[in-house]
Order: structure tokens, then C-alpha cells, then sequence
């Protein structure tokens, strides 16, 4: 689905991501680990197509398309998601009005028809179960005085209304208490089926009990030092990153 | 340094007037028109501006264009030039409209000039629960409408105002109304200012509030050469409040200034000044925003705040608080913040699949609302946005 190639890109001129290799099939869930400043976060911003950073070598094809070459619209309109580690407070603008918006203008460029008012609260309604939200707070101004568990529940109940095909979650679980990080992880996981991939991007083991993954990544000084399977999340929370860095040092 | 400006001395030839009318144009001939180094004026150079581009003739007949007229239910006054056309409007029986000579007015130079030039005095009284729409057709150099308007005790008075100037000659129109809102009573004016290249005004507003009353103020800016709006509300008696909303939404060469003041005079009054600018090309905005608390005027509670956004690096904005606060328990603040547009929020929206130029408009259109809350009249509210989403996209 999406494949990514000796990635490199950077912010101010300084160098944050020095050649990222990364290969995600339908069906996968990934997650990227690894200690503050390890560039994480970059490279999610970079696959959502954020301006302030400059791809600066390597490639990214999704679904045999260029990314790099698309705008971030044009990546959402065609599939990919990203739940940001901080969702942007949007005074003036509820979230309901928002995504009615966004919702139709991604079935726009994916050729279907907008939906209409009635099909579109139908539509939210049920999507509002999974992720428990409530319909007064949908009607408020977008994340304005959202409290941190409200945030994260709003993001993926917009990627539960996008229904994307590639989803990024950006420490979505940093600053949950445990039983808002289960209706998170509950959340992605009810989306989750064979034709939609998912990359977690994440800082601590414990999100990872429950969003399992395939595929585990250690993210460090914008590389990827180790790949595992989700056996080396459990050895990380064990152990810390100390000698994941030790190991890099040694090289 | 008295009559320095050629504009007084153009309009000296041709002054005749009532008692009231000769010593407001000797006071004005005293204090002259704003110059170079008033403060007040110091980032609206109004006088020197309407002499290089405005023809000093009182204006004369001309044309209305009526759909220009809001298709609303209430009373339609048609103002030519600063005078009221009977013919062109369309008055209910139940409102109370009268004719007069022109009455005392306020005193600063461009009150004064209006006072010595108006033609006539236009005497407005509530007692008549639907809309008064005020239209000013200017057609050519100055006008000088001038209206007072009474809200008796217990009564709710909605009046809209706007003006409309043609885009082939310059004009300047120099209006004044004024507002005297009695016991328990609740005044609603709103403005819309959306002109030309062409049009030049200096609009006042002066409104005093008895106790328990209300009086709200809206201002919605377009375009204009140059606009000045001074507003004034004082809130007279205990218990009542002044509401000022205003949005400034300019591009080209759009000069806008709101110049708004309100003086708390007894206890427990509330005000709130809610402005909002988005300036995009080579358009300046600016906001001076005085409150003025006196030292009888225990418990007040006043509220300021003007928000801004620039969109354009030629765009330019002046923002100044004033506060002379001399009561000793009061709550007040003030804010006023100017900024480009949120990158963050641009790219959260475009994020999940909306274009750039529509998450731009929607994140605009919410800061631009909020001005909104008290205009009630549907076609108003329509124009308002309609001219907003039009400016934006």
C-alpha cells in the first residue's frame, strides 16, 4: 500500500529524517517506537504532507502514486489519515459542520455523491458509538476546551467518518488515562479490516497491548535502527532505549 | 491657523442656517477640521485626504436605485443627499417621523460640521416594533444627513442604516444620528459600509442610555476610499449596557477606522466591544477602542477586545486600547491580537480533505461570525454574509 524509500527530509535546514525505509501492506498494522526527538512525528507529518518540512531525498509511492507529489487534501481525498498528536483547537467551527465539509469533499474526488443532510447525521450516529462520543460536544466549536481524552476520541471518530485506507496515529495515545486509551484503541480496531493498513506511532509500549501490531520499528536519530514484531515492543518497555542506542553506537 | 482648511473656507460661501447652525459653524470655524497632528485622527488623515479628492458643493437631486431597498417588512426611509425623499419612501403610518429644524448636536469638528450644513433634522420615536431601514444616497460631493432618534421607555427600536454612493465621481458623506434610549428600553443600530474606491464618510454615532436600558451598535466594513466611524455610547444611568460589534473585512486600498468610545457614568453598567479585522491587499484597518469609567460608576463591568488577522504583507492595522478608569471596584479587560492565519489550523483542516482556499474561508467566515450575534433582521444578516463569503472566497 504504501512504500517508502530512503525518506529524507528536514526542518530550518536541520536534517530530522536521514533515510527512512518502510514497506506497509493491506491488512498491517505497523508501529513506529522510539525516544523523543527520534523523528517520529516527522515522519508522520511528512507522510500527511505538512509544508514545514522539505523532503530533501527518497520516495514515497501510496498505492503506486507519488505521494510527495500531492498536496495534504489530496492525500486525505485519497485515503490516508493522520490522528494528530495535537489536534488544532478551531474556534467557530463545529466539528459537525467541519466534516460534513470534509466528508463531501473527499467523496467528491472519490467520485461519489455527497451525502445529504439526513444520510449524513445517520452516518455520524453510528460512527459516534464507536468511539463513545457525544453529540453536544460534536456541535461545538472544533476541539475548542476539548479536554485531552475528547481530542483523541474526535480524531478517530473523523478518521471512523473518512474511512480512510491508511491510517496514522501520532502518539494518539499520550496523555490518556487508561480507560480513554481502551475506547481509542477500540475504536481503531473495530476499523480496522484486510483492505486498510495502519501506522502507530507511539512512544509507549502500553498502547500496543491493545492496538497489536504486526510489525514493530525502532525509530532513532531519523533511522530505523531495528525492525521486530511485537515481541521487541514488550523488550523495549522492559529495557528502556538505552541499548538500542548502545547498539547504534557500537556500529 | 483658524480655517486652515480650504474646505471651510469653500463651504463658508454658501452657509446659511438657524441659530443652533451659526454657532456650530462658529465653533467649527474656531477648532477647524482635523489636521495632520491630531491625535485622534493621526492614522486617518481625513481632512487632507477629502481635500485632494472630494469637490466641496453641497450635493443635488439625484437618482435611487431601488433595489438597493431591503425586501423587509418595516419602514424604508430613503435619504437624497441628506435630505429625506417622502416620495421614494415607504413609511408606515404607525412610525413616527417628523421634520425639523436642526437641534443641538455633539461638538467635535465633524459633528459641528454637520450640525452648521444639514439641511434638515430627521426626528425618529419608537412605538412601532418593526425595522426602520435608513438608506443615504449621496451623488455627489457633501452630505450632511443628519437623524435623531428616541426610544421611549419600555420600547425595543431596531434601525439599519447604509449608504449608497456611485462609483463615477468621489463623495463624502458626514452623517450623524443620535440615539436617546429612555428607562427599560433596548436600541439596535446596525451599519452596513460597503462602498467604493470613490466613497469618503465620517459617520457618527452618539448614543445616551437611561438606566435599565440597552443599546447595541454593529458595524460591518467592506470598502471605502476612506471611513471613519466614531461611535459614542453613554451609559447614563445605573443598570444598563452598551453592546459595540464590528467587523472590518477590507482588500484593495480600503481604509477603515473605528474610532468607538463608552463612558460608564453610574453603578452597576456592563459594556462589550467585540471588533474583528481581516485585512488582505494594500487595505489598513484601524481600531482605537476608549473606555471611560467614572468614579461614581462602582461595579462596572467592561469588556473590550479587537482581534485581527493580516493576510497580505501590504495590509496595515492600528489597534489602541484607552482605558481612564476612576471608580475603584471595577472588571475590566482588554485584548487585542493581530496575526496571519493559523498555518496549524489550515493544514489540520486540509488534512482531512478540504482544499486550501475553502479551509481558509471556513476558518475566516467562523473569525468574521461571531461580529453577528446581534443582527436579527434575516436580510440583513443574508447581505452581511453573503458580502462576507464573498470577500473570502
Amino acid at each position: 500500500m504504501i512504500s517508502i524509500k530512503n525518506l529524507q527530509a528536514s526542518i530550518e535546514d536541520k536534517e530530522i529524517l536521514k533515510g527512512i525505509d518502510l514497506e506497509v501492506k493491506a491488512g498491517e498494522v505497523h508501529a513506529i517506537m522510539g525516544p523523543n526527538g527520534s523523528g517520529k512525528s516527522t515522519l508522520a507529518s511528512v507522510l500527511a504532507g505538512r509544508e514545514d518540512y522539505a523532503v530533501t531525498g527518497g520516495s514515497v509511492t501510496f498505492n503506486n502514486e507519488d505521494l510527495l507529489e500531492l498536496s495534504p487534501e489530496e492525500r486525505a481525498q485519497k485515503g490516508i489519515f493522520l490522528a494528530f498528536q495535537y489536534p488544532v483547537e478551531i474556534p467557530g467551527v463545529s466539528t459537525t459542520n467541519f466534516l460534513k465539509t470534509a466528508l463531501n469533499q473527499v467523496r467528491e474526488a472519490r467520485g461519489e455523491k455527497a451525502l445529504d443532510a439526513v444520510n449524513f447525521l445517520k452516518m455520524m450516529k453510528e460512527k459516534m458509538k464507536l468511539v463513545d462520543i457525544d453529540q453536544a460536544l460534536l456541535s461545538r466549536s472544533l476541539n475548542e476546551g476539548f479536554s485531552g481524552g475528547e481530542k483523541k476520541r474526535n480524531e478517530i471518530f473523523q478518521m471512523a467518518m473518512l474511512e480512510p485506507t491508511l491510517s496514522i496515529l501520532d502518539e494518539t495515545d499520550s496523555g490518556l488515562d487508561i480507560d480513554a486509551l481502551k475506547i481509542v484503541a477500540d475504536g481503531v480496531n473495530k476499523l480496522k479490516t484486510e483492505k486498510t493498513a495502519t501506522i502507530v506511532v507511539t512512544h509507549y509500549q502500553r498502547l500496543l497491548d491493545y492496538i497489536v501490531p504486526d510489525y514493530v520499528h525502532v525509530l532513532y536519530k531519523g533511522r530505523i535502527v531495528k525492525s521486530g514484531d511485537k515481541s521487541l515492543a514488550l523488550e523495549l518497555e522492559e529495557k528502556g532505549y538505552d541499548w538500542i542506542k548502545e547498539e547504534v553506537a557500537a556500529v | 491657523m483658524i480655517m486652515e482648511s480650504t474646505i471651510l473656507e469653500n463651504l463658508k460661501a454658501t452657509f446659511q442656517g438657524n441659530q443652533v447652525q451659526k454657532e456650530a459653524f462658529k465653533m467649527l470655524s474656531e477648532v477647524g477640521l482635523p489636521h495632520k497632528k491630531s491625535e485622534a485622527y493621526k492614522f486617518t488623515p481625513i481632512t487632507s485626504l477629502l481635500e485632494k479628492n472630494v469637490s466641496f458643493e453641497m450635493s443635488g437631486e439625484s437618482a435611487v436605485d431601488a433595489t438597493k431597498l431591503y425586501k423587509e417588512e418595516g419602514s424604508h426611509l430613503v435619504f437624497i443627499n441628506g435630505e429625506l425623499s417622502k416620495e421614494q419612501s415607504r413609511i408606515s403610518d404607525k412610525l413616527n417621523v417628523e421634520t425639523g429644524e436642526v437641534t443641538e448636536g455633539k461638538h467635535d469638528p465633524f459633528s459641528l460640521l454637520n450640525t452648521a450644513y444639514a439641511k434638515e433634522e430627521i426626528r425618529l420615536t419608537s412605538g412601532y416594533d418593526a425595522p426602520v431601514f435608513i438608506y443615504h444616497f449621496n451623488t455627489n460631493g457633501i452630505s450632511n444627513p443628519r437623524i435623531k432618534v428616541k426610544v421611549e421607555n419600555g420600547h425595543t427600536f431596531r434601525i439599519i442604516e447604509k449608504l449608497i454612493t456611485p462609483t463615477n465621481t468621489h463623495t463624502f458623506t458626514n452623517s450623524y444620528i443620535e440615539f436617546s434610549v429612555g428607562q427599560n428600553a433596548f436600541g439596535y443600530h446596525t451599519k452596513v459600509q460597503n462602498y467604493n474606491a470613490e466613497t469618503f464618510s465620517h459617520e457618527t454615532v452618539v448614543a445616551s442610555v437611561s438606566r435599565d436600558s440597552h443599546f447595541y451598535n454593529n458595524t460591518f466594513s467592506f470598502e471605502g476610499a476612506v471611513v471613519r466611524n466614531n461611535l459614542t455610547i453613554n451609559l447614563e444611568g445605573e443598570n444598563c449596557e452598551g453592546h459595540m460589534y464590528g467587523l472590518f473585512l477590507l482588500d484593495k486600498k480600503s481604509h477603515v477606522d473605528n474610532n468607538t468610545s463608552v463612558d460608564h457614568m453610574k453603578p452597576n453598567s456592563y459594556s462589550n466591544e467585540l471588533y474583528k479585522g481581516i485585512l488582505d491587499e494594500k487595505s489598513t484597518g484601524v481600531f482605537n477602542g476608549k473606555i471611560y469609567v467614572r468614579q461614581d460608576a462602582q461595579k462596572t463591568n467592561a469588556f473590550q477586545s479587537n482581534n485581527n488577522i493580516l493576510l497580505s504583507e501590504d495590509a496595515t492595522l492600528h489597534t489602541k486600547p484607552q482605558l481612564e478608569i476612576w471608580a475603584d471596584d471595577v472588571k475590566c479587560s482588554h485584548g487585542c491580537t493581530s496575526g496571519q492565519l493559523d498555518e496549524d489550523a489550515i493544514f489540520y483542516l486540509r488534512a482531512r480533505g478540504i482544499n486550501e482556499k475553502n479551509a481558509k474561508a471556513m476558518i475566516l467566515n467562523a473569525f468574521a461570525l461571531e461580529t453577528m450575534e446581534h443582527v436579527k433582521v434575516e436580510s440583513v444578516r443574508n447581505e452581511i454574509q453573503s458580502l462576507i463569503d464573498k470577500k473570502l472566497t
